[in-house]
């Protein structure tokens, strides 16, 4: 990872950036030129637009780049179809105000705006190319800043278990001793819960919303990254290089950071990958369960949950509001297939021992 | 036009409808579970015992079905009164009510009897009525009777500690006496509704049953012991039956929810057509739909936003535009928010960013509001258009109901004119923010708050609302501690009379003022009076009065009186409507299945 | 081993008892007037909060009333769920059996079919049947299991008829509630075949098929990677080189000597499944109004059954652990390498 960051700022690959970035600036002005929605969207929100650049030259050049890790990555197809995957939709996220332009007079861009209060659910058409939802929640631009809600979602969800995980893990496993003890059993009896079940009875307790949401699922999730950690932290504990370390004076939290994190990285990386599959399926069940997000909020387990009254047609027609499910459906399913890949392509690259299985 | 012929011509219509709404009858489609009558409704009860429950669904399934009243409603009537367990219902006319209106005479019926076998005697009718007032739970609906019976300062049988009043029985025992083959029910002031109040709550249980199975045996020394249960399950009649209704309880399997009723061959008039009904519970719309579709399921429930689901199917028949004594959803203001640790009401100040707590205490933001809310478009999105723009607390169709009352008419001009004159002006000039909150599930009211913030917002900038769906617990909890700046709820009939309307909604004792608090010492003395007047005609003015009140004082938006539709099999016969009902299926006695 | 299964018991108390601690900490996120309302389901009942407050005494200090509860806890009474219209532990004794039936009717299959599709892939590794395995373990993980759920209800229900939501037809439960039918079991089918009624046999599996199906095919696909990379493992060592030199037949080698020590990462996998499941009933369940655990779980949260809650919560940790703990005692069992400490 650190070799990367070196790689891009060294003095050979630097040419390549500008070249990158050059034909981003090319494309975008070019669109610009063509179309003059894109034009007032784009000058409306110049931050957004800025983060998409950025992204696009940040993904070009990691592509582009000599190196072992790419070059692996390269390699498998599958690996390429879930980093594809996954760019694409951080594309979106970050383009989510130009492709979806919430209305002048929304203070809140995740409400999707609707048109009218009609019950039934209309299929695509002019102004409305995924179709609506019950109550006329346009589906495209609750798709398209779902996208950001998924990723608000998992990043929170992720920092919030990986960071308490980071403190009880290295905890438990440096100290050793009682100390590991009490919060190995602390990290049993979560472990003892399904997580939907586990999430279900603390939104439940706390009330429905997304901050809810992320916070019970945090609360579930962990006690994995805890024992990720503390295995590490105890195989490392007895190398030899930590007891020179010691020797020479170096205190714990030195030792802790510049040995033991750096090799956990990677198996915390595979998970949480995998992870962010599963945090998504599960916020997206409790909004069906109406536990989670508000109604009109761009959330793609809502904009299903939104529809729950007509998912099964009419009699006669029961495919007809086909669109309601489908669409946040193949997102929602869609998203976690590529992380599952991308999940998947650390693991071969980054765990010699398992290369190959998959 | 007087509310007599309203209530006739409402009657003339359901029945219409009804008789005409008779299609889709699927020749070739052989009827499923010919003796059989199958419900899917999407709760079950929470008890069966007639002194605990007050829900429509435990209402729902026993009355008149297992256990019946002294008098019953002809037909489609709120107003006209048959025998049943009587044999005469009481009048002026034949000497059953006093001249002064305070007392009543029932003549009882002999010969009823149980599903245990006993038979029924003027002692049990009352038992049952001092039961029904004395166990008095918590939340219940003993205070009907208490109310009613001893007036209107008795609502509970327990002072503001909990404790009991030492002479609740006394006074309860004086005023149900039997005599002969009669009972004699004295009331401390002459309340006219009291013969509908006997209509759908003087349900009369074995006393026999009860007392064999542990309850309470009528004396006045062991009332503490029963009053006030701590929970439904420890009543003898929660799931066992005691009644002399058409239908005897089977069952009731809280696993799956599902009730077994099946036909009384005793009963004391011909026996029931169906010889079983079976209440399924099915939470989810779909799979109910589907068993309608099936034939699996007679009659579902089916709300109004599911309403396209359940049209068109073969053999299934739609009734529409049943009338209802509801009054549902109003939108409530709080002229006094609590304040303290509450998010909704924003900065807590007139700064743009939120609403001081006596924000709506001035008229000119009701008002402003009044205009505002779109009322007509609102029943065309939310509610597809059934129901009739309401002007006041008493619904249509009942004494009290002025069809000429005025009521705000939806006009923007107007609402900004209001805001502009809003608090000096600030209100325009800087603008507020608070959070309408409605409960989750409930499409009608979330469609209302976003109704309600479109318009606001696009009248000004500075306006901010914002809308939050809450469970219908939270909701409750938030209204009891006065938290909640603006809510819709509404009310349905506990009976069919207009004081059962203008108390919870005008009355400061009511319990929706007391939640907005809200006081108009005048409104409380019409109410009163008219509470305890019995010439129709002076109840009628009175209640003009109340209704102008309500339009002058405004702290309650009046919106809709909804209109309700059942979906059944086309192969049900016998079926009727009664707006007093809770349950579109209420009355099974004369239902049967056939083609 | 008899120390160490001693030792993962003891963790059972603690489990509920964190459990409780757990929701009773959240519970006080709200006021007593919030707690009191949840007894409360009409407008009309709003003025007797007061007097809820003072029956179940919600404003006492934290302390006592957490004492109070645990107090009832330890006496079995696990308070009244008013979702169940029954006292708690009188709904859990109602409603496990029907979702321990369904799990058993799911957990068959999935290993079954799972272990099956897993080997051939690794025996056929690359060809067809290896990439369909793969695609289809790969897909079905991302499959929201409700939208799957729902698409079942309305195929095999709507259009087919074949698997009605419920748990048995009308007949059958008449006929099961009527005084002939004993119940030995509280499990359907097992009662049914013991009673001599083999249509209420099927009936009862019509009515678990729906749910099942939904819950299979996402759960087996992880089993099926697994069982894949277990099994590609274990052909690659020296003693399945050694069975194939000998001259065996290719079935032998795998039926008889590499199958059995493939199968040792499923059995770790299987307490994995079984946590799964119980999670996923709640949502299959919901869908098909299938009278279980999960669907009054997910009921009693989205009404604020708090007592219903709560005991919902410490059964499902309870019997995950005893799940995991006999799973990892099957797992030493199976694979002397291990041992536990």
């Amino acid at each position: 990872m650190v070799s990367v960051i070196r790689l891009t700022l060294s003095r050979s690959t630097s040419p390549q950036v500008l070249r990158v970035a050059g034909a981003a600036l090319i494309v975008l002005v070019a669109v610009m030129a063509a179309a003059p929605v894109v034009r007032g969207r784009v000058v409306q929100h110049p931050l957004d637009v800025a983060a998409f650049l950025l992204l696009v030259v940040a993904v070009g050049v990691f592509w582009s780049l000599p190196g072992d890790f790419t070059r692996r990555m390269k390699r498998n197809p599958l690996s390429i179809a879930g980093f594809s995957i996954i760019v694409l939709f951080v594309m979106v996220a970050a383009l989510a105000p130009v492709l979806a332009a919430p209305p002048a007079t929304s203070r809140d861009p995740y409400l999707i705006p609707h048109a009218g209060f009609l019950p039934d659910p209309q299929p695509p058409r002019p102004g409305h190319p995924l179709g609506t939802t019950g109550y006329q929640y346009d589906l495209y631009y609750g798709v398209v800043w779902g996208t950001r809600t998924a990723f608000r979602v998992a990043t929170v969800v992720v920092v919030i278990s990986v960071a308490a995980g980071l403190l009880l893990g290295s905890l438990s496993g440096f100290y050793g001793g009682r100390l590991d003890e009490v919060i190995m059993r602390i990290t049993d009896i979560f472990l003892a819960f399904p997580s939907l079940v586990l999430a279900v009875v603390i939104t439940a307790v706390l009330g429905k919303g997304l901050d809810k949401v992320m916070l019970s699922i945090a609360i579930v999730g962990w006690p994995v990254y805890a024992r990720l950690l503390r295995g590490e932290i105890l195989s490392v504990k007895q190398r030899d290089y930590v007891e020179a370390a010691r020797a020479a004076g170096a205190g714990d939290l030195r030792i802790i950071l510049q040995h033991v994190v750096p090799n956990t990285i990677y198996p915390f990386l595979v998970y949480a990958a995998f992870d962010t599959g599963v945090i998504v399926l599960v916020a997206a069940a409790l909004s069906f369960l109406g536990l989670g997000a508000e109604v009109g909020y761009a959330d793609w387990g809502q904009l299903i949950n939104m529809s729950r009254s007509w998912i099964l047609g009419v009699p006669g027609d029961p495919f007809i509001y086909w669109y309601t499910v489908v669409f946040p459906g193949l997102v929602i399913f869609l998203f976690v297939l590529g992380w599952n890949l991308l999940g998947d392509a650390f693991r071969d690259i980054l765990d010699p021992r398992l290369r190959g299985s998959a | 036009m007087s509310f007599k012929r309203r209530l006739l011509m409402l009657l003339v219509f359901t029945l219409a409808v009804a008789l005409t709404g008779v299609n889709g009858v699927a020749q070739g489609q052989a009827v499923k579970n010919p003796d059989t009558l199958i419900i899917q409704s999407f709760g079950d009860p929470e008890s069966l015992d007639p002194s605990w429950a007050y829900d429509t669904a435990s209402s729902g399934t026993f009355l008149w079905n297992v256990y019946e009243t002294l008098i019953f409603f002809v037909g489609g009537r709120t107003d006209l009164y048959e025998p049943m367990l009587a044999t005469e219902v009481p009048s002026v006319a034949n000497g059953g009510i006093s001249a002064d209106g305070k007392t009543y005479t029932f003549k009882i019926r002999p010969g009823v009897k149980f599903h245990d076998g006993n038979v029924m005697t003027p002692e049990d009718v009352r038992y049952s009525l001092m039961r029904f007032m004395l166990v008095d739970r918590d939340g219940g609906p003993s205070w009907i009777l208490l109310a009613a019976i001893l007036g209107f300062d008795t609502q509970s049988t327990r002072d503001d500690n909990g404790k009991l009043l030492p002479d609740i029985w006394d006074r309860v025992n004086q005023a149900i006496q039997v005599k002969g083959n009669t009972v004699v029910i004295t009331l401390k002031d002459p309340y006219a509704p009291f013969l509908n109040i006997m209509a759908s709550w003087s349900m009369v249980v074995s006393k026999k049953f009860v007392v064999k199975n542990g309850g309470w045996d009528g004396a006045k020394t062991m009332v503490a012991k029963y009053n006030n249960p701590e929970k439904p399950d420890a009543q003898e009649l929660f799931d066992k039956d005691a009644g002399t209704g058409p239908f005897k309880l089977d069952s009731w399997d809280r696993g799956t929810g599902n009730i077994t009723l099946s036909r009384f061959t005793d009963y004391w008039r011909a026996p029931a057509k169906l010889s079983r009904i079976v209440i399924q519970k099915v939470e989810e719309f779909g799979p109910r739909r589907l068993a309608l579709q099936n034939g699996d399921a007679d009659i579902i429930d089916v709300s109004r936003a599911d309403q396209p689901a359940v049209t068109g199917i073969s053999g299934v028949r739609i009734v529409d535009d049943l009338a209802q004594l509801t009054n549902s959803p109003a939108l409530f203001m709080n002229l006094n928010i609590s304040a303290e640790g509450n998010p909704d009401v924003g900065s807590g100040k007139l700064d743009g960013n939120g609403v001081p707590p006596n924000f709506f205490s001035d008229i000119h933001v009701r008002r402003a509001f009044a205009y505002l809310f779109d009322r007509q478009a609102f029943i065309d999105q939310a509610l597809r258009g059934k129901g009739r723009l309401a002007n006041g607390p008493i619904p249509y169709g009942m004494l009290g109901y002025n069809p000429r009352g005025k009521w705000y008419e939806v006009s923007k001009d107007k609402a900004v004119a209001e805001f502009k004159e809003a608090w000096g002006g600030q209100v325009w000039n800087n603008g507020f923010k608070f959070s309408v909150l409605y409960n989750s599930g409930n499409v009608a009211r979330q469609t209302g708050s976003q109704m309600l913030k479109e318009t606001t917002e696009s009248l000004n900038p500075k306006f901010k609302i914002d809308t939050r769906g809450v469970t219908w617990s939270s909701y409750l909890g938030l209204m009891n501690q006065k938290k909640l700046p603006m809510f819709f709820v509404g009310w349905a009939a506990d009976y069919a009379d207009p004081d059962n309307f203008t108390v919870p909604f005008m009355h400061s004792t009511g319990t929706y003022p007391g939640r907005q608090s809200y006081k108009n010492p005048e409104a409380d003395r019409l109410i009163e009076q008219a509470g305890k007047e019995t010439d129709a005609k002076k109840r009628e003015a009175l209640y003009f009065r109340v209704q102008e009140i309500a339009y002058q004082d405004v702290p309650t938006i009046y919106i809709v009186y909804p209109t309700a539709f059942v979906a059944m099999r086309a192969w049900v016969k016998g079926w009727y409507h009664n707006p007093i009902f809770f349950q579109t299926w209420n009355y099974a006695y004369r239902l049967s299945k056939g083609q | 081993m008899a120390t160490y299964i001693a030792r993962r018991l003891l963790l059972l108390p603690l489990v509920a008892f964190g459990v409780t601690l757990l929701i009773f900490a959240l519970l006080q996120f709200l006021t007593p007037a919030e707690r009191a309302a949840l007894f409360v389901t009409d407008p009309r009942q709003l003025s007797s909060i007061p007097a809820i407050i003072r029956k179940y005494g919600l404003d006492q200090p934290i302390h006592v009333q957490y004492w109070v509860w645990l107090k009832q806890l330890l006496h079995g009474d696990l308070g009244w769920s008013q979702t169940a219209r029954m006292p708690t532990s009188q709904a859990l004794a109602t409603f496990f059996p029907a979702t321990l039936e369904l799990t058993f009717y799911m957990f068959i299959p999935i290993i079954i079919i799972g272990v099956w599709l897993g080997t051939r892939a690794a025996v056929h590794k690359d060809q067809i049947v290896d990439h369909f395995s793969r695609i289809f373990a790969i897909s079905l993980r991302g499959l929201p299991s409700f939208v799957w759920g729902l698409i079942v209800l309305m195929v095999f229900y709507g259009g087919l008829n074949w698997f009605p939501p419920g748990r048995l037809s009308l007949e059958a439960d008449l006929f099961v509630k009527s005084p002939e039918f004993h119940r030995f079991t509280r499990i359907m089918t097992v009662d049914a075949l013991l009673n001599g009624q083999p249509w209420i046999f099927v009936d009862a599996l019509r009515h678990i098929a729906g749910p099942a199906m939904t819950l299979v095919l996402v759960e087996m696909a992880l089993l099926v990677r697994v069982t894949r990379s277990s099994m590609l493992e274990v052909l690659r060592q020296d003693y399945v080189r050694t069975a194939r030199a000998k001259g065996l037949a290719e079935p032998v080698v795998i039926n008889r000597h590499a199958r059995k020590n493939a199968l040792i990462p499923v059995v770790t996998l299987s307490s994995l499944l079984f946590v799964g499941l119980l999670g996923g009933v709640v949502l299959a369940e919901t869908i098909f109004n299938y009278p279980g655990i999960g669907k009054w779980g997910a009921e009693a949260a989205v009404q604020l059954d708090i007592p219903g809650v709560t005991g919902f919560g410490m059964f499902i940790a309870l019997i995950t652990v005893f799940g995991n703990l006999a799973a990892d005692i099957l797992y030493a069992t199976i694979d002397p390498r291990i041992r536990l400490q």
